[in-house]
């Protein structure tokens, strides 16, 4: 296809119903047909992603995308090892779009990327696997699950630990009853990241657009020591983005409820005090009917570890107070430590005493194979979109307390608003740069 | 068989290829023992490194190995127990000379078992002084070091050529019997080319000796490097090597300016296909290559320094950490730069990098050594 500028992108994305006449249609996959599959951000994760699908006998990798041209080698020496066949190398996401012959977009990019380049893929007809935290805002989430279920769309989010076996047992125990009534769930995400840089703007390097890199948010200048996950208009912070997996295995423990009465939050920048927007520290109190669940994130605690490959693939369980990605269950009858990436789970009676212990390994292979299944079958996924915007949701509630003063914020279900601040409100959608947006009707 | 046509040999020369690219050629080795009054016998070894381009600027890395059970088992004959002009650094062309002291202690003394290897690397000198440090260590992640990049490093030394397939092959044939430092992608013709044998040796499918090896871990690197000798670079170390310092005789004497001390290539700051001109082997097949070339094939548009393929051909592991946010403390990433036959030219330059895990074994990462003498 011809290149795509803003205008044209603009027409594609503005006016939905129009738009999805003219998009390409998805091709019809028979039963054994190799699904084809465009990867759009070609970072670690999006790396990691092409070469899983690649190795795979039933996908094939058709295209890797990134504006930065400098990330193109080491993923497409990946991707060519596993598959024996060499992937499309392009800037723009957009032309795979337009590929009729493809099926899946993985969408492996920074998180102010997620809601558009879901939402596009949807109306192209194409079967999206996104990276969580699903989405850069509610407005945003909310629009990505309308985008799927219009285009009746398979959308997984890359939230594995939904697809581990050891995750099922554990609900299983709790529904069983076997810890009393569950009234309150602490949540933890202590990780220890470095400072940023402070090193001047400086120009854009050769071979990076970063206008495209930059899409829908703001186009801040190029400075290379500016770490994306620590800037609000391209991130819902560091710690939203990683521990949206404990809180997604939280409320996969405690069926599912979508949304929390309140939020009250306290946050700050107590470490890393190098110009970034978004807090090192931050704790919140999300406020359910008969449920509380306490979230405690920080980014400046190097002892409290994320739990090391040798535990994750083995019989073994994390040293619980020193886990990083660690989920308490508290009932009235028992308590339930349970660790994210296969580190188990292992509850606790009334006196104390050690009853059950539940190996674990992790859910990355299933989840990838459970995408592809409902593929087929058109099911839901695992981690269907609308599961990935409730488990992000109070992460955005607890963001925008933090940003307008660490206010106690009271949810509306219904309108995916807050009742007790208008303030709050203006941070639900976040502003769009010229040229780009999302439309109320996508 | 190997260990009985070895046998019969009390040293083993290795002989140069036809490539300057590989080990450089050693000719006329000789080994004897004589005995001395008060300190034990002492071995005498004697060769010519005959490379008239070896100087002050560009010297031979020079090291010994020897087996004392018939080539068992290898070790490096350690510098403390040398004395005399062919070993380390070597700034002359010629005849040299050492004497290994203390070689009955070291199990060494009886010559009709023990077999001596001598083997010499090109490098080039990287004069002490300080340099434009465009890139961020670690791409700005690298704990382990200040935020703000090196600007000064202290004289240091080089490897001139990327590790060969040849080279990596003679290794294995030492350290390799157990299948240590190889793995089976190696023998894949087209992007390595060492194979394998059932009694355990190696050997390079022909005509690939002189291409860069890949698919070497960073493990593997350090390995290799520690066998003879060296280390890996820094990213500082790697930076300074392509576009040279402020002077490129280094800040003692500042009697030779870099022209182009922010160049972001090796030769300059013309883009690596200006031109018509293919300066580094990069993606594609319009610079003569469809993968990597052999080292040293772009030689012309080497580093000030006389130092080949820095830019493109194969990515070369560093020293240097990388962490990511997510993966602090886990998984130890390291970083590699210089692109490859796989970049886009652009990313030949002096500053982009690649993070990987060290493990990562892939056919566009190799490497290269340094030698940095202490001070």
């Amino acid at each position: 296809m011809s290149a795509l500028n803003r205008r044209d992108f603009m027409k594609t994305s503005v006016g939905a119903a129009a738009a999805f006449a003219a998009l390409p249609q998805n091709r019809s996959l028979g039963a054994n047909e190799t699904i084809r599959i465009g990867v759009m951000g070609l970072g670690g994760r999006g790396t990691y992603l092409a070469e899983r699908f690649a190795e795979r006998s039933d996908t094939e990798i058709a295209y890797l995308c990134d504006p930065n041209t400098r990330r193109f080698a080491r993923a497409r020496e990946a991707v060519e090892e596993a598959q024996d066949r060499s992937p499309k190398m392009v800037q723009d996401f957009r032309r795979i779009l337009d590929d009729k012959n493809v099926d899946v977009l993985i969408n492996a990019t920074p998180d102010h990327w997620h809601g558009m380049g879901t939402i596009l893929a949807c109306q192209a007809g194409k079967d999206v696997f996104v990276e969580k935290p699903l989405s850069h805002n509610i407005w945003e989430g909310r629009k990505m699950v309308e985008a799927a279920r219009k285009y009746k769309r398979v959308v997984q989010v890359g939230m594995q630990s939904r697809s581990a076996a050891y995750v099922h047992k554990a609900k299983d125990y709790i529904q069983s009853g076997k810890l009393g009534d569950i009234h309150l769930v602490r949540i933890y995400n202590m990780m220890k990241h470095p400072k940023q840089g402070d090193t001047p703007d400086g120009p854009v390097p050769k071979g990076f657009d970063y206008d495209l890199w930059c899409g829908p948010a703001a186009k801040l200048p190029y400075n290379p020591s500016r770490r994306w996950l620590n800037q609000w208009e391209y991130s819902c912070g560091p710690i939203a983005g990683d521990a949206v997996h404990q809180f997604d295995m939280a409320r996969f423990l405690t069926d599912d409820i979508p949304y929390p009465n309140a939020v009250s939050q306290t946050g700050a920048i107590n470490a890393l005090r190098d110009g970034r927007d978004t807090p090192d520290t931050q704790m919140a109190i999300l406020e359910y009917d008969g449920l509380t669940m306490m979230m405690e994130s920080t980014l400046w605690t190097p002892y409290i570890k994320k739990i090391p490959a040798s535990i994750r693939d083995s019989d073994q369980f994390p040293n619980w107070p020193f886990c990083s990605t660690r989920v308490e269950v508290l009932g009235t009858e028992g308590f339930m430590y349970f660790g994210r990436h296969g580190g188990g789970w292992q509850a606790y009676n009334a006196g104390g005493e050690l009853v059950h212990s539940e190996y674990g390994r992790q859910g990355d292979k299933e989840h990838r194979d459970n995408f592809i299944d409902c593929i087929r079958t058109r099911k839901r996924p695992n981690a269907d979109v609308e599961i990935g915007h409730q488990s992000v949701l109070p992460y955005h509630v607890a963001n925008i307390s933090y940003r307008v003063g660490n206010k106690r914020l009271e949810f509306d279900a219904a309108t995916e608003s807050f009742k007790n601040c208008d303030q709050a409100n203006k941070h639900i959608k976040r502003e769009y740069r010229q040229g780009w947006s999302i439309p109320e009707n996508v | 068989m190997l260990r009985s046509m070895l046998a019969c040999l009390s040293l083993v020369v290795v002989l140069s290829h036809c490539c300057r690219a590989a080990w450089l050629p050693i000719q006329n080795v000789k080994v004897r023992q004589d005995p001395t009054e008060l300190g034990g016998p002492k071995i005498v070894i004697e060769y010519d490194l005959p490379d008239p381009s070896i100087s002050e600027a560009t010297p031979a890395h020079v090291f010994l190995r020897f087996s004392k059970d018939f080539g068992d088992h290898w070790q490096r004959v350690p510098t403390d127990r040398l004395r005399g002009n062919g070993f380390g650094l070597v700034e002359k062309p010629g005849h040299k000379e050492m004497t290994l002291w203390g070689s009955e202690q070291a199990g060494i003394a009886d010559l009709g078992q023990v077999e001596i290897r001598v083997r010499a690397l090109a490098m080039a000198r990287i004069p002490a002084g300080d340099f434009a440090m465009k890139s961020l260590p670690g791409a700005g992640r690298d704990e382990s070091e200040s935020d703000k990049p090196a600007s000064n490093l202290p004289l240091y030394y080089m490897a001139r050529y990327e590790t060969t397939v040849a080279m990596y092959t003679d290794y294995l044939n030492e350290v390799g019997g157990e299948g240590a430092g190889w793995n089976r992608r190696m023998s894949k013709p087209d992007r390595c080319g060492i194979v394998q044998h059932s009694d355990q040796t190696y050997s390079v499918v022909p005509g690939r000796e002189n291409h860069p090896v890949t698919y070497v871990s960073w493990y593997d690197a350090m390995d290799f490097l520690n066998w003879c000798g060296l280390r890996l670079p820094t990213e500082a170390e790697w930076e300074k090597a392509l576009r040279g310092g402020f002077y490129l005789d280094g800040d003692q004497t500042k009697k030779l300016p870099n022209p182009l001390p922010e160049r972001p290539f090796p030769w300059g700051n013309d883009a690596p296909d200006a031109d018509g001109v293919f300066r580094c082997n990069f993606d594609g097949e319009d610079d003569g290559f469809a993968r990597s070339a052999p080292v040293g094939r772009f030689a012309e548009f080497a580093s000030p320094y006389g130092i080949c393929d820095l830019a493109g051909n194969v990515a070369e592991w560093t020293l240097d950490w990388y962490s990511t946010s997510y993966h602090v403390g886990l998984d130890g990433f390291r970083v590699a730069r210089g692109g490859s036959w796989m970049a886009v030219p652009v990313a030949c330059d002096a500053v982009t990098g690649a993070t990987q895990l060290p493990l990562k074994e892939t056919s566009i990462i190799g490497f290269r050594g340094v030698m940095a003498p202490q001070r």
